[in-house]
């Protein structure tokens, strides 16, 4: 038995025990049902129109065939991140709460090899949740609108989907395992995202009042919600030619950028954790 | 690595010390244990046994002095060293999202136990810490004592030749109690090496064949339960009542060989003996010798109790 084989009994460990969690199928129930909602009201929106109302520049067939952004990228925009979030916060830390940690790491495994199973088994059961949330935004988008175009691109889209989503993944991870404990690593996450996106309509105000001064956009970059939330929709204006779409806007940008600056944040969060979990003694019951 | 097991040393702790924070847990705590022993560790709450145990799988990272499980150091080597070990946490918490068939077996693939050889052992051992009919309940559902008793059947999954177990039977019922000690004592008659800690005097002289003692951080005593007993024992006294003591009675009590000295106290005398042996016969009969009218006679043994005390307040 070598690393691979201790890690993946981790990797399925972690599953049993976020998949017994009820949240957790609330949660993707919830993200599910509002990509539900979201095709029913356009759907209605389409076919009756209020009066007066006309698109500008594409035609509404073109319009129609695009949807299927809306479906994977939607939930995105927050749901996404919150499982991420709620995945992540309890995977080191409830094994101190509730005192498991001991009868785990007191089998024949080391501490890299327990670390890389939970990491990887909430990763993988993160992008299962994306794959749901992916395949059901097409399936919505084909079923309500007809055939989709550059619908090709469904699993690059899904994997950069995946890839942006390890920046708040590995962060709370992170704290899980500094802080050891739940609530509070799940608020530190939120409250970094929550304040980010604040922090980064204040600098977007600035860069206005400034009369464009480059500096507050540059720095509104680096924090950690910008990459997340663009890098997705970037990648998919690289990809897709179609015609200005007001209702499937996916404005360009720095994809290097926005991946390096996921890649950064990623990698030092979990060396952080692994820092502090290989030099720190395993702590009893902490909850 | 060579030497350990040439000497047959399972576990070897030398001079560990532990501090949480500014508090030390233990100071330069040593002691080895060797294959085939039941090995007691034993002291009050609070005296730093827990915090032994969990240094020693390397759960806890020393601040002074080194562990070795066969020869191998559990923090560094996790993988070989835990490889031979079971350990039954005290107090246990377990997954309750688990079922007991589930957990051990999850517990079974940690130790890279075969599909076949799981199955044959989680049906064995759930029967043999009578949990047959609870191995497909989730262990959200069990009791304290059904936990407690699961994590003795985790221990021992792996069939392992070190046992370390952290206060097992606490809180369990006098039957239970009662099972799971013949239940060790069979275990180690497998040869395994079995090191058990508690704060209970009786528990350990029940079933150990060694005793290490440990207060406030601090080993006090470590040898074999045979030993105990002689290195706390200054001597074994005969404690007489009488219906009156002459002085006659008391010079020709000290004049006897095997008699150390008298002292008397009103009524009553205290004869101290001078060899670790049932006097009272030949006691009685001197006291008779002298028209004395006994009440009663009681020979004083010091036990392990008394040497445990002893060992204790050394330890301070
Ligand atoms: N995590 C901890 N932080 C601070 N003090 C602790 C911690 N764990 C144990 N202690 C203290 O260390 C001492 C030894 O504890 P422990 O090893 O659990 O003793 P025992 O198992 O013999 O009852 C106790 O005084 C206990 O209060
Ligand atoms: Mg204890």
């Amino acid at each position: 038995m070598g690393f691979l084989q201790r890690s993946a009994n981790i990797v399925t460990y972690e599953w049993r025990r976020a998949l017994a969690k009820k949240w957790l199928y609330a949660l993707v129930i919830l993200a599910l049902a509002l990509q539900v909602g979201l095709f029913v009201l356009f759907y209605y929106f389409f076919t009756n129109p209020p009066p007066g109302f006309t698109i500008t520049g594409p035609s509404l067939e073109e319009v129609k065939a695009m949807m299927w952004l809306v479906g994977v990228l939607g939930p995105q925009s927050l749901f996404i991140p919150l499982i991420a979030i709620m995945i992540a916060g309890g995977s080191m830390s409830e094994e101190y709460e509730h005192g498991t940690a001991d009868i785990l790491l007191s089998k024949p495994i080391t501490k890299i090899e327990y670390m890389t199973g939970k990491f990887l088994g909430g990763l993988s059961l993160l992008g299962f949740v994306i794959a749901l949330t992916t395949t059901l935004g097409a399936t919505l988008a084909y079923g309500f609108f007809g055939p989709q175009e550059s619908i090709q691109f469904v699993p690059i889209i899904y994997l950069v989907l995946l890839y942006s989503n390890m920046l708040f993944f590995s962060m709370t991870f992170m704290f899980s395992e500094v802080l050891r404990r739940t609530t509070l690593s799940i608020l530190a996450a939120i409250g970094i995202l929550v304040g980010s996106v604040f922090i980064g309509s204040i600098l977007s105000t600035m860069y206005v009042i400034s009369g464009g001064e480059q500096l507050y956009l540059e720095i509104s970059k680096w924090l950690p919600n910008w990459s997340v939330s663009n890098l997705p929709s970037f990648v998919a204006s690289e990809l897709i030619t179609a015609p200005e779409n007001p209702f499937v806007s996916v404005p360009g940008g720095d994809i290097q950028l926005a991946a390096a600056i996921i890649a950064v944040y990623t990698v030092a969060s979990i060396l952080i954790a692994a820092l502090k979990f290989v030099r720190s003694d395993v702590t009893k019951r902490t909850g | 690595m060579v030497n350990a097991l040439a000497s047959q040393q399972v576990i070897m702790v030398s001079n560990l010390t532990k501090y949480y924070g500014n508090f030390k847990a233990l100071d330069s705590v040593s002691f080895a244990v060797d294959k085939g022993w039941v090995y007691g560790y034993l002291g009050p709450n609070g005296a730093g046994k827990t915090t032994t145990i969990r240094t020693m799988l390397g759960l806890l990272k020393p601040d002074q002095g080194e562990v070795q499980i066969a020869g191998v150091n559990p923090e560094k080597d996790p993988v070989q060293a835990l490889q031979i070990v079971g350990y039954a946490p005290e107090l246990p918490a377990l997954q309750p999202f688990f079922t007991g068939e589930q957990l051990l077996d999850f517990m079974g693939k940690m130790f890279g136990l075969s599909t076949q050889d799981r199955k044959e052992r989680i049906k064995r051992l759930l029967d043999l810490v009578g949990l047959k009919e609870w191995g497909d309940k989730k262990i959200g559902k069990y009791s304290k004592g059904m936990v407690q008793r699961l994590s003795v059947a985790i221990a021992i999954i792996n069939d392992p030749m070190l046992l370390i177990m952290d206060e097992p039977t606490i809180g369990m019922d006098p039957e239970a109690t009662a099972h799971f000690r013949n239940l060790f004592t069979n275990l180690s008659k497998e040869g395994k090496t079995v090191f058990i800690s508690s704060h209970l005097l009786d528990e350990v002289q029940r079933i150990c064949t060694h005793v290490g003692m440990i207060n406030k951080g601090r080993i006090v005593f470590d040898g074999p339960i045979t030993q105990v007993l002689d290195a706390f024992t200054q001597q074994w006294v005969i404690e007489a009542e009488l219906k009156e003591v002459t002085k006659i009675m008391i010079s020709a009590l000290k004049e006897l060989d095997y008699v150390q000295d008298v002292k008397a106290e009103g009524n009553k005398l205290r004869i101290e003996l001078k060899e670790k042996k049932d006097l009272r016969g030949e006691i009685s009969s001197e006291i008779f010798k002298h028209k004395g009218v006994l009440l009663s006679l009681n020979l004083h043994q010091i036990t392990l109790e008394d040497a445990y005390l002893r060992a204790l307040k050394g330890g301070q």
